[in-house]
């Protein structure tokens, strides 16, 4: 169904975790996480509930600063600072929706445009030529994005008068707006149903198609290894495995902490439990 | 009931001078949930500011030239102080517990009125500020002050200023954005720490205006000046919906219409006769406030807070 145009890992690396682990108090969240995603690539990041993969976008964007290791963007450090990280070229979405509730579909865009432009309180206020320009192409900008997310039509409407689903668009349209390289999707498909979860597949490959990757948590195993050229999983914190979709799929480890460690005696300790 | 017309002009004019004040708590209020005791004395500081840049020119210059460049200097001290009192007294307690900074602000408040008083000379009792000479001028039955002129033109002018703003310019979407949801609005690109020195500067231009206006106006200035005006423009920011703008001028209005009617009329109601005049206005300034927040406790133009989670 879905036409994958053949992912062009130029290998140019975008991301580039390093050893990022986050405690809170004595709970290690996040345990000496390393990740990479290089151009071009979507990623997928699977794991339990409260495994720390929210922890660890979290550390990404700068809302949380990692108590150890680095995070890196086209070889540059991130500053721990969330509009630092944004301007540097990532954005995300949140697992629950974060739009401006009080304000249009069309002004959520125009905010994530924020960091792409420049006017300041003066020039705003003389108005000059320059602020009329970038004020013109920002929304120039956001409508076309509007259109690619088809929400164009509802351009004008408040965003908490919005259906569950375009609501999740909207975030994606708005974090588009910053024109990222890499964006950060937090469970997109939460709470939709197998067409819109189709829809938002679709969405995804065409995001990619615009030269952005890719860093997606997911719960749905089919939208993720549809999409995904790599997939880590993350299992009370730690990165237990990463790789294709056999490797995921075949791993001991995997299948122990979705369903649980096998019964002594029943015959599923085929294989050797080599983690241990 | 005759004067009613002339009671309403001067409930009005009262009104825009609260809200302009008014302002300034609101939007703090908004982006950082702060209420800034200091703002009163910000308001102050601006009037000296204009005092000082008056008796600084020549005499004899006109007021055409003084009364706008008392404004730029009047301006320019408020928004120094409060973007000072931003970084140096606020900021660092931003992740304290709510309480901190709202007692730094008390003791701020303090502290500048202070200043003010033993450092600016002869501040120890009011100093005489211009009034705009020549005689009132007469629209049908209603008088109004030459010098009230500057506010009647003035508020208006700042409002649409601020209106248009905030809805239509990047910076103000950023404002909007910061005080509907910080830690979204970082991750959008912006700077939320600008934004909330951008809150503290208007409303202190604002301010400034104001003191301005409360100068021409009673023809003086002094360093407890800020106390009660601050108190009603606090009231005022509450009255109309903290957080919201056009709510802050709303109620700075309603308030100044309260306190003149209530001054002129409430003696005339039978038995109400001690109730009356200026020694009870801002009594009945109050009790406004207070049947305002029993029927709508979010204020007039307020958002319930539920919406904010």
């Amino acid at each position: 169904m879905t036409t994958t145009t053949a992912p062009a890992p130029t290998g140019t690396t975008l991301l580039d975790v390093r050893g990022v682990t986050m405690r809170f108090g004595g709970l290690t969240a996040v345990n000496n996480v390393d990740l990479t995603v290089s151009e071009g690539e979507i990623i997928g990041l699977i794991g339990p509930n409260g495994a720390g993969k929210t922890t660890f976008f979290n550390c990404l964007t700068g809302l949380y600063v990692p108590t150890e290791g680095t995070v890196s963007y086209k070889g540059n450090l991130l500053p721990p600072k969330p509009h630092r990280v944004t301007q540097a070229g990532i954005a995300r979405t949140f697992q629950n929706i974060r739009l401006f509730a009080n304000m249009t579909v069309l002004e959520n865009v125009l905010v994530g445009r924020h960091s792409r432009t420049k006017e300041g309180l003066f020039s705003a206020i003389l108005r000059g030529p320059g602020y009329r320009r970038a004020e013109s192409e920002s929304h120039d900008r956001a409508m076309e994005l509007l259109e690619f997310t088809g929400l164009a039509a509802k351009a004008d409407h408040l965003a908490r008068n919005l259906p569950y689903g375009e609501q999740r668009k909207l975030e994606i349209a708005r974090a588009l707006a910053s024109d990222p390289g890499l964006l950060l999707l937090d469970e997109p498909t939460a709470g939709m149903n197998p067409q819109e979860t189709r829809a938002a597949e679709e969405l995804v490959f065409a995001i990619r198609d615009r030269g952005i990757a890719i860093l997606v948590i997911e719960h749905d195993m089919r939208f993720i290894f549809n999409l995904c050229d790599r997939t880590a999983v993350l299992v009370q914190g730690q990165k237990i495995v990463e790789g294709d979709r056999e490797t995921v799929q075949n791993d001991e480890r995997v299948i122990t902490a979705y369903l649980g460690a096998p019964l002594e005696g029943t015959g599923a300790a085929a294989s050797t439990e080599a983690d241990q | 009931m005759h004067d009613l017309p002339q009671q309403l002009a001067n409930g009005l004019i009262l009104g825009a001078l609260y809200g302009l004040v008014a302002i300034g708590y609101t939007m703090v209020y908004g982006i950082v949930q702060l209420i800034n005791f200091a703002h009163g004395e910000i308001f102050m500081v601006g009037g000296f500011g204009a005092l000082t840049a008056y008796l600084a020119l020549p005499g004899g210059t006109t007021l055409w030239l003084a009364v706008p460049l008392m404004l730029i200097a009047g301006i320019l001290v408020s928004t120094l102080v409060a973007v000072g009192a931003e970084r140096f007294a606020y900021r660092p307690l931003r992740s304290a517990p709510r309480l901190a900074p709202l007692i730094t602000a008390i003791g701020l408040s303090i502290v500048l009125q202070q200043l003010v008083f033993s450092f600016y000379p002869d501040a120890k009792k009011a100093r005489v500020f211009p009034k705009i000479p020549g005689d009132p001028f007469e629209l049908a039955s209603v008088t109004i002050q030459r010098s009230d002129i500057f506010l009647i033109i003035a508020a208006p002018i700042c409002m649409l200023i601020l209106g248009w703003f905030v809805a239509r310019t990047r910076s103000g979407r950023a404002m909007q954005a910061t005080s509907q949801d910080p830690d979204t609005a970082k991750l959008m690109g912006i700077d939320t720490d600008r934004v909330i020195v951008m809150a503290f500067a208007i409303g202190a231009a604002f301010a400034a205006v104001a003191a301005v206006a409360y100068g021409l106006r009673t023809g003086q200035v002094d360093f407890r000046m800020g106390f009660i005006l601050g108190l009603k423009a606090f009231t005022a920011a509450v009255l109309g919906g903290i957080g919201n703008i056009y709510g802050a001028m709303l109620g700075g209005l309603a308030l100044g219409l309260a306190e003149g009617l209530a001054t002129a009329y409430i003696q005339h109601i039978p038995g109400m006769h001690l109730f009356g005049g200026g020694a009870w206005k801002d009594v009945w300034a109050f009790v406004l406030l207070i049947v305002v927040l029993l029927v709508r406790p979010q204020g007039l133009l307020g958002e319930r807070v539920a919406d904010r989670a």
